[in-house]
């Protein structure tokens, strides 16, 4: 009995939650100024802007790729992404937005980003690397 | 060409979070000085290149796992065993192989190949399979391991279900509760029980509870 009041416990913490998600989206908010309304390159740039924001702080004249990874739903799995770029010299600052999907890889300006090779990194981690934005800040 | 982006946009942050005040890595890793040694059959395989180190407590056995990923598809490994219920200490070489993944924008779906050869001799050894499927907010997983000593042989299974009550993001404590079911020939029936899990940076600990076969210890750290 008590598995199942914990069971009962759990299931209303996600519906809580769930509504919650539905009352904001329900919300008569200014969406303008957001971040998923920037476009790069015609695509839709869709990340954590609080995160994003943080991560680009103090990377005037550098390149951010943003790339988006599916399988990417967990911190833990995360964690090899980090560990994998910062093998390479010329990753300068990496973040991982687990809501977004994404991971945020700065380099250098002059830097030639190559996807296949951000594709070959995510893979090893066990993680599919799907897309690839250039932002320069 | 990569546009450049100004910084001086306003945003808001649609996400739900909750961020709940770091506990400190320091006390997990007190909390494996003081557990001493304990496996864990989740995440049996790291990133190319990584290793971890997983130690598990429960009623058969106190184990200390320590495998090496040459790719994301496998791994290779030592588990020391001191078995509480055979009353002897040995060692298990490991070989763990993903047979299947699936990633998707939300989930991931895992199914592993796992096995073992003991130091007893060839005559003493495991091998069996186990997967996971988990969103962020979801996860289940299932084992079924068999297992030959000299002297028996017997089957090891087990579900387990879980929900995030919250969903933390990278470097938050993540949190899991859990509803484990268990059954291990050589002690009987199945024993059904809760089990919570914190994660947070490389750091992983779950601890279930039972009044039949009391505590189920894993923890592990990925280097």
């Amino acid at each position: 009995m008590k598995y199942l009041c914990l069971l009962f416990l759990m299931i209303t913490a996600v519906n809580n939650n769930a509504q919650d998600h539905a009352m904001h989206d329900m919300d008569n908010h200014n969406h303008e100024g957001h971040l998923h309304d920037t476009m790069v390159d015609g695509k839709l740039l869709e990340v954590n802007p609080e995160r994003f924001d943080n991560f680009i702080a103090e990377l005037e004249g550098k390149q951010v790729a943003v790339v988006s990874v599916s399988g990417m739903v967990c911190d833990f799995c995360a964690r090899g992404i980090e560990k994998t770029f910062f093998k390479d010299k010329s990753v300068l600052k990496l973040d991982v937005d687990l809501s977004g999907g994404k991971v945020f890889i700065a380099f250098e300006g002059d830097k030639n980003i190559d996807f296949e090779d951000i594709k070959n990194k995510i893979l090893s981690n066990g993680q599919n690397a799907t897309d690839l934005q250039i932002i320069k800040i | 060409m990569p546009k450049r982006y100004h910084k001086s946009n306003i945003w808001s942050n649609r996400c739900f979070r909750v961020n709940i005040p770091p506990m400190g890595i320091k006390y997990l890793y007190a909390f494996f000085l003081i557990i001493g040694s304990m496996a864990v059959e989740s995440r049996p395989i790291s990133y190319s290149g990584g290793s971890t180190l997983m130690l598990q407590s429960n009623e058969m056995q106190n184990s200390t796992y320590y495998h090496y990923s040459p790719t994301y598809k496998y791994s290779l490994g030592i588990e020391s065993v001191n078995s509480q219920y055979f009353n002897e200490d040995y060692s298990y070489f490991r070989l763990t192989y993903l047979l299947n993944r699936k990633n998707t924008k939300n989930s991931q779906r895992n199914l592993y190949f796992q096995s073992g050869i003991s130091s007893d001799g060839l005559d003493h050894y495991f091998y069996g399979v186990h997967g996971d499927w988990e969103t962020r907010r979801l996860f289940s997983g299932f084992s079924h391991k068999e297992t030959q000593t000299q002297t028996l042989n017997y089957a090891e299974q087990y579900l387990q279900l879980g929900v995030a009550p919250y969903i933390g993001e990278y470097g938050d404590l993540h949190t899991w509760l859990m509803v484990k079911s268990k059954h291990n020939e050589l002690i009987g029936d199945w024993n059904t029980y809760p089990v919570v899990k914190f994660f947070k940076g490389n750091a992983l600990m779950e601890i279930g509870y039972t009044d039949a076969s009391e505590w189920d210890i894993h923890l592990m750290y990925r280097f």
